[in-house]
């Protein structure tokens, strides 16, 4: 019988404590699982999301995120510039702000305006309507229009907040279409105007700034070719790829989310490792007149050694395979949670499965199994025979 | 005949908080193959210590062993445990049979660990439960065992290796009067089938049933009395 077996076997003896260790790993190893999906699963999401949404670059005019930093200035003609060079497919300038809007019948209700200016494919899709023209029309998402009760061909009073927090004067825009935009949250509204309009709007101020030129290269050029063209049509500008903006993002913000991952895992892993510890010192002290008469009968240190070592994988490996599907159903249930937060787009999750989770995963497991066995494994290996027989006959 | 093992001079001295014991005490004694000896004494004489040294799970802490003509303090631990699987059998008063495991089972397990061959080991197993009578109880654990039938089991255990020397200590000490004498009965068997047998025992009746039969007192060989 083989030290596998031999775990195995000590484990069926005592099923009390083998279900308690089991299902102690089981959840332990479900929040390790939950926490390694939220180490990355934001910034693998929007990585996902800027691919989806099918343009690669973006144009600023600092190292600051869109939105964050100085805008560009002159965007109208600054996007025809760069529409025109060779590997650009399509490109739009956006300006981003707030507005409040009404139709005279509803009351008013808050928007997150975009002023686009530039020609090709925009990032939203179109429900119903048609897609902008020119002049005073307004784009808006599914939650505008249910909202403000705004059809196709109705008007739209819009008080644009700009940056300055000024109070302009409303004007009046033309729905034109409803569409689903690919950054909005579930309970966002967005409007998308063409770009003079929305300077109109803001009563003229910022005129012709943008925060932000989006575009997507030609399949025969990569991203990293297009940024090239764009450095040298505008040296002074700064052009990401969706790669540069996420690992931002990375380093940014959602690094938060990579702390707070560690920290928990290392205290459900030293949980994890205490519990099992325990569990198997236990164990191994209520069995050291077997384990000495193993050793009296010629079993070598390394195979009582071995034994436990065994019998500690054996309640994190089942525990940790109980764990995955444990820890797949909570992470959707947070997930929901964690979506509801106001302006998270609706596309984006914070738990995504990835493979080398998985991985991960049954390493650090492993090591928690060693971990968790080092204690008793030494009990057992420094156990002095005579002694414990003695003892046991005493006792 | 060169002797199985040969103690010569050796002491055993435990550190307590209270001071230095002297468990046993300047010991010199040769035990030859085949043979049939009885270590008796009052509690505390030492007796088991001396048998857990002549088995090689203690060391002496002066003097020399030998098991087989080799100074048994070279050994690596390692070694030592190959020598107590392969050439030393071990029979505890309290059986120690592990209770996951049916019978058949406890006395397969120091053969797997010696390497034995899964046909040779099965067929060995049967062949030493047939011998200690238990045959049909085979695929029985522990706990549905009488004290009597563990003992036997426990017996069977420490011969699957074929050792030369069996250790008994105290091995009717659990047991009633009766069963008792079929244990000592069956070491007997062992014995006169060609294993060199010590026993340590506080049971006048089972020491004499020994051909050679050692008393102790205070660490110390008092008197060898041959039969």
């Amino acid at each position: 019988m083989n030290a596998l077996l031999f775990a195995w076997r000590s484990l069926v003896r005592q099923p009390a404590r083998a279900t308690l260790g089991l299902l102690g790993v089981a959840a332990i190893g479900a929040l390790l699982f939950d926490m390694l999906l939220l180490s990355n699963g934001l910034v693998t999401s929007m990585r996902d999301l800027f691919d989806r949404a099918g343009f690669g670059l973006r144009v600023t005019a600092t190292e600051a995120l869109p939105g964050q930093g100085p805008g560009l200035p002159d965007a109208v003609r600054l996007v025809r510039a760069v529409a025109d060079l060779p590997g650009v497919r399509s490109a739009f300038a956006l300006r981003l702000t707030d507005a409040v809007v009404d139709t005279n019948l509803t009351a008013s209700m808050r928007v997150s305006l975009q002023g686009v200016a530039g020609a090709g494919v925009h990032p939203w899709t179109l429900r119903r309507g048609r897609d902008l023209g020119d002049g005073l029309e307004l784009l808006i998402n599914e939650n505008t229009a249910t909202a403000t009760g705004a059809a196709p061909g109705d008007r739209m009073r819009v008080h644009a907040s700009c940056d300055n927090d000024q109070s302009m004067p409303p004007v009046w825009f033309t729905v034109v279409g409803v569409a689903d935009f690919p950054f909005d949250g579930p309970s966002r509204n967005t409007a998308a105007a063409p770009m003079p309009a929305v300077d109109e709007a803001c009563g003229g101020n910022d005129a012709g700034l943008a925060d932000v030129i989006v575009l997507a290269s030609r399949a025969e050029f990569t991203d990293t070719e297009v940024a090239a063209q764009v450095t040298a049509l505008a040296p002074h500008l700064k052009v990401l790829t969706n790669e540069q903006i996420v690992g931002r993002m990375e380093r940014g913000g959602f690094s938060y989310f990579r702390q707070i991952s560690t920290v928990l895992t290392t205290v459900t892993l030293s949980f994890a490792a205490l519990l099992i510890s325990v569990l198997l010192t236990v164990s191994v002290n209520q069995r050291l007149g077997e384990i000495a008469a193993l050793r009296a009968l010629g079993f070598t240190r390394g195979r009582v050694v071995a034994d436990v070592l065994w019998e500690s994988a054996l309640i994190v490996g089942g525990g940790g395979v109980l764990s995955l599907p444990i820890g797949l159903a909570l992470a959707l249930g947070l997930d929901l949670i964690l979506k509801d937060i106001p302006g998270v787009p609706s596309d984006v999750h914070f738990f995504v499965f990835q493979a080398g989770a998985l991985g991960v995963h049954a390493s650090l497991l492993a090591l928690t199994a060693i971990v968790a066995a080092l204690y008793p494994a030494r009990v057992v290996a420094r156990l002095p025979i005579a002694a414990t027989l003695r003892d046991e006959v005493i006792g | 005949m060169e002797p199985l093992v040969e103690a010569e001079r050796v002491s055993r001295v435990f550190a307590m908080a209270a001071g230095p014991v002297t468990a046993v005490d300047d010991v010199s004694l040769r035990i030859a193959p085949g043979e049939h000896t009885a270590i008796q004494g009052p509690s505390g004489c030492g007796k088991s210590t001396l048998l857990h040294m002549l088995g090689c799970v203690d060391t002496a802490s002066a003097g020399t062993l030998r098991f087989g003509g080799e100074d048994v303090a070279r050994l690596s631990d390692r070694q030592r445990s190959l020598l107590r699987l392969t050439r030393i059998g071990f029979v505890f008063q309290r059986f120690f049979l592990l209770p996951m495991l049916t019978a058949a089972e406890n006395v397969e397990l120091p053969q797997a660990e010696a390497g034995a061959a899964r046909a040779d080991r099965q067929r060995r197993t049967q062949e030493l439960l047939e011998y200690v009578g238990l045959g049909a109880r085979a695929g029985h654990r522990p706990s549905e065992l009488s004290g009597g039938e563990m003992q036997r089991v426990a017996i069977a255990r420490a011969l699957a290796n074929r050792p030369q020397l069996l250790l008994a200590d105290e091995p009717t000490g659990e047991l009633d009067r009766g069963t008792g004498e079929q244990i000592a009965a069956l070491l007997d068997r062992v014995n006169a089938d060609g294993t060199a047998l010590v026993i340590v025992t506080h049971d006048p009746a089972l020491a004499g049933r020994s051909r050679r039969i050692l008393s102790m007192r205070d660490g110390r060989i008092v008197e060898e009395a041959i039969r």
